[in-house]
C-alpha cells in the first residue's frame, strides 16, 4: 500500500508542469520594498521585509497503524533595515496550528529568533539577541525548501537540539583572503534539570525565556570552501546548573559560568556539483557530570551521546537548465542518546535510545521557493529495558525494535 | 567521567586537527574562486579596475568606497564582463561566494554565478550591473 501511494504521489508530482517559472515579488514584498535605487543600495536604504516559510506533514506509523496530519510550522519574519549598519530580524512561529490556554496538544507560537545586525565592514558583523548559532547544518538554515526529507535529520533534532536558539551575542565574520567563515557567540547556557530521557539535551533550551543567566555557553564554528566542498567544524560548551550558588552547593552541584559542564563537538562536508549533492556529519555530546545531576533530577541523562548521518543525493532535472527541481536522495542516520552512561547506577542504559534511521525519499520544488515531499523511514532501535518499563498500561503490546513510516509534506519560503 | 573527559578532548584534538589540515589547504585556495576584495573609489557613479586583473583569476570582487557590499566582477569573455551585487534580495544580507555561486547564510538562499536564485527563500534574482570598457580599464556603473 505505501509503495502505491508513493507511486501516486510521484505521478501527481510529474504530471505537474516542471517548466521554468518566471519569479515574482509577492505582494507583500511589494508593498514594502519600495525606493530600490541601485546606488542607495550599497550605501543606505530603510527597508522593511515581511517573508516566511512553512510546512505541513503527514505522518504513517505501521506499527502503531497510526497516521497524523499537521500543520508543523508557519513562521512569519519580519526584518528591517534601519541603515546600512543596523538591521533587525525575527522569526515568529506558530508549531501545530492552535495554541489554546498556553500549551495545546504540543503546539506551541515562540519567538524562533529576534536580533539585531551590526555591520561592522562588508565581511565581519555583530548580531545580538534571540539566534539560532552555527552549530551543525540545519540550525542556520532549517527552511523546508533546503533540506531534504519531510522531517529534518534526527541527528540534528534529537542530538543538536535544531532549531536552537539562545539569547546571546555573536560575532561573525568571512576572510578576505581565504575562502573561509568564522563565528564565535556568548550565550545563556542549557538548563540541565529540564533535560528529558528520549530527547538528549533538547529539553535544556531556555529559547528566550526566562533563561539563567548564572551558566553561560560559548561557541564557535569555522567554515571552509573548497572546490565543490564546504567543510565545518564547531563546537559549544556550557554551564548546566541554573540554581544560585547556595541551592547548588547543598545540593553537592557545581554552578556557575561553566558549572557542571556539557560540551558538544560537530564536525560536517558538504559536496554540491551539478546535479549531485552530498552531507555528512558527526557529533559528540559529553556530559561528565551528568551523574551528579541524575541523583538530584531524575531524569536518567547520559554522559556521552553521539550522531552521525549522510546523505546523497541527484537533481534529475538538473540536466534540463530548469528552474524546477526533482530530487531524490538516501540518508542514512545513525545516533545513540546514551552512547555512555553514568557509573555507580547514576545512569540506565536504554536501547531505544540507540536509533538508525534510513530515509529514502523525493523532493520536487517546481519553484526554489515551493517544495512538494515524500520519503519513506526505516527505524531501527536497540531492544527495550525492562528495569526503565515502570508501571505499564494494561494494552501496553511488547516493544518492536523496527518499524516504518510513510512522510508526505509541502513546504514553503518567500 | 574521566574517561569521558579524556574522550571528548581526544575528539576536540580531532577536530581541531582537521581545522589545521583546512588552514594547510589554504595554498589550494586557488582552486575555489578568489576572495581578494579590491576596494575602489567612486568617480562618476562608477567604479573602474584594470582589465590586466582578470588574466589570472576571472572573478574579481571588488567593493566601492563607503559601500558594505561588495560587487563580484566576472569575465566572461575576452570582452564581455558581468557584475553582480553581492546582496541577498530576501532581507538584504551580505552574501558569500563559493564555486558554484552566492550563498546567504542568514536563511540560506543561494544563488548562481548568474545571479539566479537557486535555492529560497530568495525570490529575485541579484542585481547587475552595467559594465563598459574604457582603454585598459573595466568600468562598473553604479547607477545601471
Amino acid at each position: 500500500m505505501k509503495y502505491l501511494v508513493t507511486i501516486c504521489f510521484g505521478l501527481f508530482i510529474f504530471n505537474l508542469n516542471i517548466e521554468a517559472q518566471k519569479f515574482t515579488t509577492t505582494n507583500a514584498q511589494m508593498l514594502v520594498m519600495t525606493n530600490e535605487d541601485s546606488l542607495q543600495v550599497g550605501t543606505n536604504s530603510q527597508k522593511t521585509v515581511i517573508s516566511g516559510y512553512g510546512s505541513a506533514v503527514y505522518q504513517r506509523n505501521f506499527n502503531e497503524k497510526q497516521s497524523t496530519i499537521t500543520l508543523e510550522r508557519a513562521v512569519l519574519f519580519v526584518g528591517h533595515q534601519f541603515s546600512q549598519k543596523i538591521s533587525f530580524f525575527s522569526e515568529l512561529e506558530i508549531e501545530n496550528a492552535k495554541v489554546e490556554g498556553g500549551v495545546s496538544n504540543n503546539a506551541e507560537i515562540s519567538m524562533e529568533q529576534a536580533f539585531l545586525k551590526f555591520n561592522i565592514n562588508a565581511h565581519q558583523y555583530i548580531i545580538a539577541g534571540l539566534f539560532t548559532p552555527r552549530i551543525g547544518i540545519l540550525n542556520e538554515n532549517h527552511l523546508p525548501v533546503n533540506f531534504n526529507g519531510v522531517l529534518r535529520p534526527m541527528v540534528e533534532t534529537l542530538i543538536i537540539p535544531a532549531t536552537w536558539r539562545e539569547l546571546g551575542i555573536g560575532f561573525y565574520g568571512n576572510s578576505e583572503k581565504i575562502p573561509l567563515n568564522y563565528s564565535f557567540a556568548l550565550m545563556n547556557g542549557l538548563e540541565g534539570q529540564n533535560f528529558e530521557h528520549g530527547t538528549g539535551i533538547r529539553g535544556g533550551r531556555a529559547e528566550g525565556n526566562l533563561a539563567s543567566a548564572n551558566n553561560i555557553a560559548i561557541t564557535a564554528a569555522v567554515q571552509y570552501y573548497w572546490k565543490n566542498f564546504k567543510f565545518q567544524v564547531s563546537g559549544y560548551s556550557c554551564g548546566t546548573v541554573t540554581l544560585s550558588p547556595k541551592s547548588s552547593d547543598s545540593l553537592g552541584l557545581n554552578s556557575g559560568a561553566f558549572g557542571t559542564p556539557l560540551y558538544l563537538g560537530e564536525a560536517d562536508v558538504q559536496f554540491e556539483k551539478n546535479e549531485w549533492s552530498a552531507k555528512a556529519l558527526g557529533t559528540y555530546i559529553a556530559y561528565p557530570d551528568a551523574g551528579k545531576m541524575n541523583t538530584i533530577y531524575p531524569n536518567n541523562t547520559a554522559t556521552g551521546m553521539y550522531g552521525l548521518y549522510m546523505e546523497v543525493a541527484y537533481d534529475w532535472l538538473f540536466v534540463k537548465k530548469s528552474k524546477a527541481s526533482f530530487i531524490s536522495f538516501v540518508r542514512f542516520e545513525s545516533l545513540n542518546m546514551n552512547s555512555s552512561i553514568a557509573s555507580n547506577g547514576e545512569g540506565i542504559y536504554d536501547g531505544t535510545e540507540n536509533q538508525q534511521y534510513l530515509i529514502m525519499g523525493i523532493g520536487y520544488l517546481p519553484i526554489p521557493n515551493v517544495v512538494i515531499k515524500a520519503d519513506i523511514q526505516l527505524l531501527h532501535t536497540g531492544p527495550q529495558n525492562p528495569a526503565l518499563v515502570v508501571n505499564p498500561a494494561p494494552n501496553a503490546l511488547p516493544y518492536i525494535q523496527n518499524n516504518q513510516f510513510l512522510n508526505l509534506g509541502i513546504g514553503y519560503s518567500f | 567521567m574521566q574517561i569521558e573527559r579524556r574522550k571528548f578532548l581526544e575528539s576536540a584534538c580531532k577536530v581541531c586537527l582537521l581545522a589545521g589540515a583546512g588552514f594547510l589547504i589554504s595554498d589550494l585556495a586557488a582552486c575555489s574562486p578568489s576572495t581578494k576584495v579590491l576596494k575602489l573609489p567612486i568617480t562618476q557613479d562608477a567604479v573602474s579596475l584594470p582589465i590586466l586583473s582578470f588574466a589570472n583569476e576571472p572573478m574579481q570582487i571588488v567593493r566601492p568606497e563607503g559601500w558594505i557590499y561588495n560587487i563580484a566582477v566576472r569575465q566572461l569573455s575576452t570582452d564581455r564582463y558581468e557584475a553582480i551585487l553581492m546582496q541577498c534580495t530576501h532581507q538584504q544580507n551580505q552574501l558569500l561566494l563559493n564555486s558554484n555561486g552566492f550563498k546567504c547564510n542568514l536563511h540560506g538562499s543561494q544563488f548562481n554565478l548568474e545571479g539566479q536564485v537557486v535555492k529560497g527563500p530568495a525570490e529575485r534574482s541579484l542585481k547587475a550591473f552595467k559594465t563598459t570598457i574604457n582603454q585598459s580599464d573595466l568600468v562598473v556603473q553604479l547607477k545601471s
